[in-house]
């Protein structure tokens, strides 16, 4: 049986779309990728990842420890709040505070992360006296992190059939250990997108940590309070801004490190996740 | 509580004989269940009794029954009345057309109907004399007993041996991991799943085929020492071989537990089973001996359903 003409061509056209669209949303990425690897590759000497900034030159290192000591922090705080939270939605299903819940982590995922950084400076820098600080800086990362935990695990957890609930409800096990043992297992795959997509919005912001970590050209002093702390996104920010090509090099070799944690951070965890299964 | 007047078995002995009050406290305390020296402690009132003879050789002792039983969903009465023993050691047979309430029964018998918001129950049903709606019981502690395999097969997500023994592990039930291989194999050999997974015991249970998923169900219930299986179309999402080896297996237990199946399969309730309940609109039409029910029915609508006049 042939396939009749105008199928054929309604098909060719479908198909078409579908990549032209795939090239669309692939182009920009991969583009950008190539920019600032063009840019940051010969300014990416060792020397840039263990020295500190200075000026407008010098290497990285007090921001490359200072974004992991910061998203880490915020991390350490986000998911455990954030995942607990989602599971408790989910298992509850319904009624007015799960209503509650679910919306406020919704309008919480559209708060521009600017405001979560002045709240930061007036609740935590300031009436708390933390000054600028790694734990404030992490406290409005954790908060912008937050939602994504939150909702996801909720989705992932509301995902997981009855049957494998009921299934182990009826070996006698009770409800906290089934959650615990079975559906948090189940839904982990869900978990850790959450968490991963959480971590990849932590590791971009700028804006949060303006006003709560602020800047230090120095390496973490190990106190999480009235200390500031240097970040990339800072120098990505700040340097880009400079009339000198050193700062530019610095600048994108930033947005460089930056690219590749989030796409190790991905990588790792769904290699993780695959050797579990 | 007090050991509650209860109706006399079909061998004229009352069905609460010695036992139950230990029962009731293991029910109702899980923390005692849980002791490591008395793993066990659940299932041995119940053994002791028939060793001691409390179930005559006929098989006459019951094992749970429900007396004037109702259910209502919001809406929906769905369980109307339904006084029923259910023998001890024997396989018995639910049949009756969709709808007629006969899965409802089954999940009541060991509260899994407690997760459905908006619920109401009314009358008892007793296991072993005790009623399992008696506000000192945990159904935690009740479904450890009465065991239960669903109509779709159900495998958790980690490999067979994790599968069977994941209940074990929580009620700590062996103290020793060679004790736990012990225990798995037991309960694989008596699903009569080990010769298709020994040798594949650390892969992923989900790689199991449907009728292999079922049976891994079934040895996961048996890994707790229960004294009830409750099986719910437990062959009606798989194919005919299989179904053929779900029932040898079921034939197998049936000395050792008390089993009670649902199924929408006549020629299953007539091969495996020794009592059949014909459940009509939430109602029992029928009970008795499956020789009986099936080729003499007291009642017309029975004998209309066997013959394939409705459902």
């Amino acid at each position: 049986m042939r396939t009749p003409p105008a199928r054929r061509l309604r098909n060719a056209l479908a198909v078409t779309l579908a990549w032209t669209a795939v090239c669309a949303a692939l182009f920009p990425l991969l583009d950008m990728a190539a920019l600032v690897a063009r840019h940051a590759l010969p300014a990416l000497r060792w020397k840039v990842l263990t020295t500190v900034t200075s000026g407008i030159s010098g290497g990285l290192a007090n921001a490359i420890a200072g974004s992991a000591l910061l998203v880490v922090l915020a991390a350490l705080i986000a998911i455990p709040v954030g995942v607990l939270g989602g599971t408790f939605v989910a298992e509850r299903r319904s009624g007015a505070f799960v209503r509650t819940v679910r919306l406020a982590a919704d309008v919480l995922a559209g708060l521009p992360s600017i405001a979560v950084g002045y709240f930061g400076y007036i609740a935590l820098v300031q009436a708390l006296g933390w000054g600028f600080s790694a734990l404030a800086g992490a406290l409005a990362l954790a908060l912008l992190m937050l939602p994504y935990v939150v909702r996801t695990t909720d989705y992932a957890v509301s995902a997981v059939a009855d049957d494998l609930r009921d299934a182990s409800l009826a070996l006698g096990v009770d409800p906290a250990t089934t959650v615990r043992r079975i559906v948090l297992r189940a839904a982990l795959p869900g978990i850790v997108t959450g968490v991963m997509l959480g971590v990849g919005v932590a590791v971009g912001e700028t804006a949060p940590l303006l006003y709560t970590a602020s800047w230090s050209s120095f390496m973490p002093t190990g106190r999480l309070t009235h200390s500031p702390v240097g970040y990339l996104t800072y120098v990505v920010w700040t340097y880009i801004n400079q009339p000198f090509a050193a700062a530019h090099a610095l600048a994108y070799a930033a947005a460089f490190l930056l690219m590749v944690a989030v796409l190790m951070l991905n990588v790792a965890a769904r290699w993780a996740l695959r050797q579990r299964s | 509580m007090a050991v509650r007047e209860v109706a006399d078995g079909p061998g004229g002995r009352p069905i609460a004989t010695g036992g139950a009050a230990g029962l009731d406290g293991a029910l109702a305390s899980p923390r005692r269940v849980r002791r490591p020296d008395d793993p066990q402690g659940m299932a041995r009132p119940a053994v002791a009794a028939e060793a001691a003879g409390t179930a005559p050789a006929d098989g006459g002792g019951t094992v749970l029954s429900a007396v004037d039983f109702h259910l209502r969903y919001p809406g929906l009465h769905a369980l109307r009345g339904i006084t029923l023993d259910l023998p001890s050691s024997r396989i018995t047979a639910i049949i009756g057309p969709s709808g007629c309430g006969k899965s409802t029964f089954l999940r009541s018998l060991n509260r899994m109907n407690d997760r459905i918001p908006g619920i109401a129950t009314q009358g008892r049903i007793l296991f072993r004399g005790m009623d399992i709606f008696a506000p000192q019981v945990d159904p935690v502690a009740l479904r450890r007993r009465i065991g239960m395999v669903f109509q779709r097969p159900v495998v958790f997500p980690m490999s067979i041996f994790d599968n069977v023994a994941y209940a074990p592990r929580i009620h700590r039930l062996e103290r020793t991991s060679a004790g736990m291989w012990v225990r798995v194999e037991r309960c694989l050999r008596d699903a009569g799943l080990w010769d298709e997974v020994k040798d594949r015991l650390r892969r992923p249970a989900s790689a199991l085929s449907g009728g292999q998923q079922q049976r891994l169900a079934i040895a996961r219930a048996l890994a707790v020492d229960p004294e009830v299986i409750l099986l719910d179309e437990p062959t009606s999402a798989v194919d005919p071989v299989a179904t053929g080896r779900i029932e040898d297996t079921l034939l197998r237990l049936a000395g050792r537990f008390s089993i009670v199946i649902v199924t929408h399969n006549l020629g299953q309730a007539a091969r495996i089973s020794q009592h059949t309940v014909f459940f009509l609109g939430g109602e029992v039409v029928e009970a008795g001996a499956t020789e009986e029910v099936f080729s003499q029915p007291r009642d017309a609508r029975t004998e209309q359903y066997l013959t394939g006049r409705f459902g």
